[in-house]
């Protein structure tokens, strides 16, 4: 039933609007869908080799993607730093808190209860909504890019320097964290540790290090993409509740503990979304995205680059 | 003997003890009276009308309170909070039966329509006079009278008579942006432009009972109204959408005159942005009244530079629109709190003063004297303009305990120095005050019409 309404809605969709869908709008629904896909690629990263590694469900991921773009704010306004500078600075920052959190909160139920990390990853997450409203309010902000109202030009429409900028800053993000986990003694640990924690420790691997260091990369991971989300869009101290739930959608639709699977499926889920809108309409934009989720999982229960578990 | 002697003496006590309690408990002890702020603290809307609350409640108190002339004192007002976090519906239920069965005398607030249709059910129940300040749904006060099947629909007639609402509903809001096109906007197009066809019109909106709710009223008053509008787009999307370049995209393919925008702040601004920036659809925009807060004003920037919002009560506009009134609630309210106040909190400030006088004239706490009381208010209009100038709540079945709230349109201009645009009153020249209008309605620079 629900494929059939599906496929009535193309269909009918597809005859109102054939003559309005042009191939630029087609070029630009993928770059839109790539580029929000990239910054839920950098968060669904970070909970992925969170993951990964130390096998930790984290909800509280988004609050730090909310902590990141107020610390972006927070560096943008008051030192009058450029906004991209300030992502790094943003990295900096919530990498820092999540070491802080890694050693107070979840190192205290590491290995236990699975539970027990979820109801501290909840209680976390209404410690830092309310940290953030004591620090920042409740109103929305935005940052300011240098870039402000600058693009590219394709006919009649603009893509915005923000846009593009984001895009490669994740590429280079994504990049450099391959580079750490493939090619340094550090990255080797990590993969050890995830495939074989107890081995790991018996080959002299210190898993405590492993974990925090893991632990803030992913943060940090979180930082960035919540820098450049507030760039791209106004954020509140409550806006890190939804992009978690994507991210947990897109580590399952790539493949649990699977960063190319983070990549590629964060790319198909923003892709899937903006075309969803395109081909059937708004309020289509969910049901679309969580249907290719569903379909993946029937396909390939793994996800697209998981890989059976012992 | 001794002992029975000593036994009747100690229950004869407690007889006369517990008669005492009972006598004392029945008696009427009320110390103030209790009014349950609905609203949801987690959004600036919430804390606006938590300030505007408290502000009405010093200034009642500080002025001796309410005076009941059935217990010959003025009792102060103790406010009871209904905290309804982001105006969930199933924290709004919770929150709502919670103040409730704390026995208060007097609901105000509620903001959200879905949340707010879910927490008076409770209120309904239980005759708890309820005058609502935030909810735009007409049917917080109409479900009564919906079609039988209708799964909102309350049957219970005498439980909704003790519904008020007190703030422009979704038939205000849609009344006002489509005579304002059909008598501003099209003549003008006509007089730039040529242009003799109907105006096209876009209507993009979050797909909940607030947003369908103004659809469903758009399309009522242009067909009812036979007006010059021809609807050429509709987009709905979740709630939860934060960007919206696809949906803009199949507006901008429909090719409209304007884009009428139904959602709050955030993602008005957002959509206002993304429009001009990201899809090159360089039209006019119009946003709802319940925009009208500063943190749309600085979430908006530049973008809002020559567009439109909808408003009943406009902190940031001058006179000659000020009632005078006006003038001094944002002035106390400004130096009080540090910032300027948005329109949601306006309501609820009113709504204190509309409670106190029905319980004076009502002279009891009892709910149903009361209710019958805010029925007949008949107060001079305070912070909302209303089209009489008097604050009167319709007894109708097609406007339920509604009043009729004046509302306009105004355009943004934006201001260099202040980095956000700042607004005039450009539609209708005049309300029942008198004068309102500030400027002319100018088209953008690089506005395009629809085809």
């Amino acid at each position: 039933m629900f494929i059939t309404e599906i496929l009535c809605r193309i269909l009918a969709k597809h005859t109102v609007d054939t003559q309005m869908i042009d191939s630029t709008t087609l070029i630009l629904t993928l770059m839109w869908g790539a580029a929000i896909g990239c910054i839920y690629v950098l968060l669904a990263t970070g909970l992925n080799l969170i993951f990964g590694v130390m096998k930790l469900v984290n909800f509280a991921h988004g609050e730090l993607l909310m902590i990141g773009a107020f610390v972006s704010f927070s560096v943008s306004t008051s030192l009058g730093l450029d906004a991209y500078i300030a992502v790094f600075i943003s990295m900096g920052v919530v990498g820092l808190i999540g070491v802080a959190v890694e050693r107070l909160a979840f190192r205290r139920v590491l290995g236990a209860d699975k539970l027990n990390e979820i109801f501290v990853s909840l209680g976390l997450i209404l410690i830092f909504d309310n940290i953030a409203v004591l620090i920042w309010g409740e109103k929305s902000k935005r940052i300011i890019s240098p870039f402000e109202n600058m693009g590219l030009q394709l006919g009649d429409v603009t893509i915005s320097f923000d846009w593009l900028i984001a895009m490669v800053f994740v590429i280079a993000i994504l990049i450099g964290l391959v580079f750490l986990i493939k090619k340094t003694k550090v990255g080797m640990a990590m993969r050890a540790t995830s495939q074989k924690s107890q081995a790991s420790m018996l080959m002299g691997i210190n898993i405590e290090h492993i974990y925090i260091i893991t632990f803030a990369l992913g943060a940090a991971l979180a930082g960035a993409a919540g820098s450049l989300y507030g760039i791209i869009f106004p954020f509140n101290p409550y806006i890190g509740a939804l992009p978690t739930i994507k991210a947990f959608a897109i580590i399952i639709l790539g493949g649990l503990g699977s960063i190319p699977g983070a990549i590629i499926g964060g790319l198909l889920y923003g892709i899937a979304e903006q075309s969803a809108v395109i081909f059937l309409g708004g309020i289509w934009r969910d049901a679309v995205a969580f249907s290719l989720l569903i379909i993946v999982l029937i396909l390939r229960p793994t996800g697209l680059f998981g890989e059976k578990s012992d | 003997m001794v002992n029975n002697k000593l036994l009747a003496a100690v229950i004869i006590v407690i007889i006369v003890i517990a008669g005492s309690v009972a006598v004392w408990q029945l008696m009427p002890t009320e110390e103030s009276i209790k009014i349950g702020l609905v609203a949801p603290y987690q959004i600036p809307v919430g804390q606006d009308m938590d300030r505007a609350a408290k502000m009405a409640v010093e200034e009642i108190n500080a002025a001796g309170g309410v005076y009941v002339s059935s217990l010959d004192k003025s009792l102060p007002i103790e406010l009871v909070f209904a905290d309804t976090e982001n105006a969930n519906p199933d924290v709004a239920i919770t929150a709502v039966t919670r103040v409730v069965d704390q026995d208060v005398d007097l609901l105000i607030g509620g903001f959200g329509s879905s949340a707010t249709l879910a927490g008076q059910v409770y209120a309904i129940e239980k005759r708890v006079p309820y005058i609502i300040t935030g909810a735009s749904t007409h049917l917080v006060t109409r479900r009564g009278f919906l079609p039988e099947g209708n799964p909102t629909r309350i049957d219970d007639a005498e439980g909704m008579s003790y519904m008020f609402h007190y703030c422009t509903t979704t038939y205000h809001y849609s009344e006002t942006v489509a005579y304002f096109f059909a008598e501003a906007m099209k003549p003008l197009l006509e007089s730039e432009y040529g242009l003799t066809r109907d105006l096209r019109l876009a209507v993009l909106y979050r797909d909940d009972a607030f947003g369908q709710g103004v659809w469903e009223a758009t399309k009522h008053f242009i067909e009812d109204g036979n007006l010059p509008i021809d609807i050429v787009a509709e987009e709905n999307y979740p709630t939860s959408t934060t960007t919206f370049q696809a949906e803009l995209t199949q507006v901008k393919a429909a090719k409209p005159d304007a884009v009428y925008v139904v959602d709050f702040t955030t993602n008005t601004a957002t959509i206002y942005r993304q429009g001009q920036n990201d899809v090159g659809l360089n039209t006019i925009y119009i946003a709802v009244e319940c925009c009208e807060e500063p943190e749309f004003y600085t979430a908006l920037g530049e973008w809002g530079d020559y567009q439109l919002l909808e408003s009943k009560f406009a902190s940031y506009a001058g006179p000659p629109f000020y009632l005078p009134m006006m003038d001094e609630y944002v002035a106390d309210y400004s130096e009080k709190y540090g910032q300027v106040p948005g329109m949601m909190g306006a309501d609820t400030y009113d709504a204190f003063y509309i409670a106190k006088d029905a319980i004076e004239r009502a002279g009891t706490l009892e709910k149903s004297a009361v209710r019958d009381a805010i029925e007949s208010c008949n107060l001079d209009q305070m912070l909302l303009i209303t089209e009489s100038g008097k604050i009167e709540f319709s007894t109708d079945e097609d406007s339920y305990h509604e009043i009729a709230p004046f509302t306009f349109v105004e355009q943004l201009i934006y201001d260099e120095t202040l980095g956000e645009c700042r607004p005039f009153v450009i539609w209708p020249e005049n309300c029942f005050a008198g004068t309102v209008k500030q400027a002319d309605f100018v088209l953008p620079e690089n506005y395009a019409p629809g085809s």
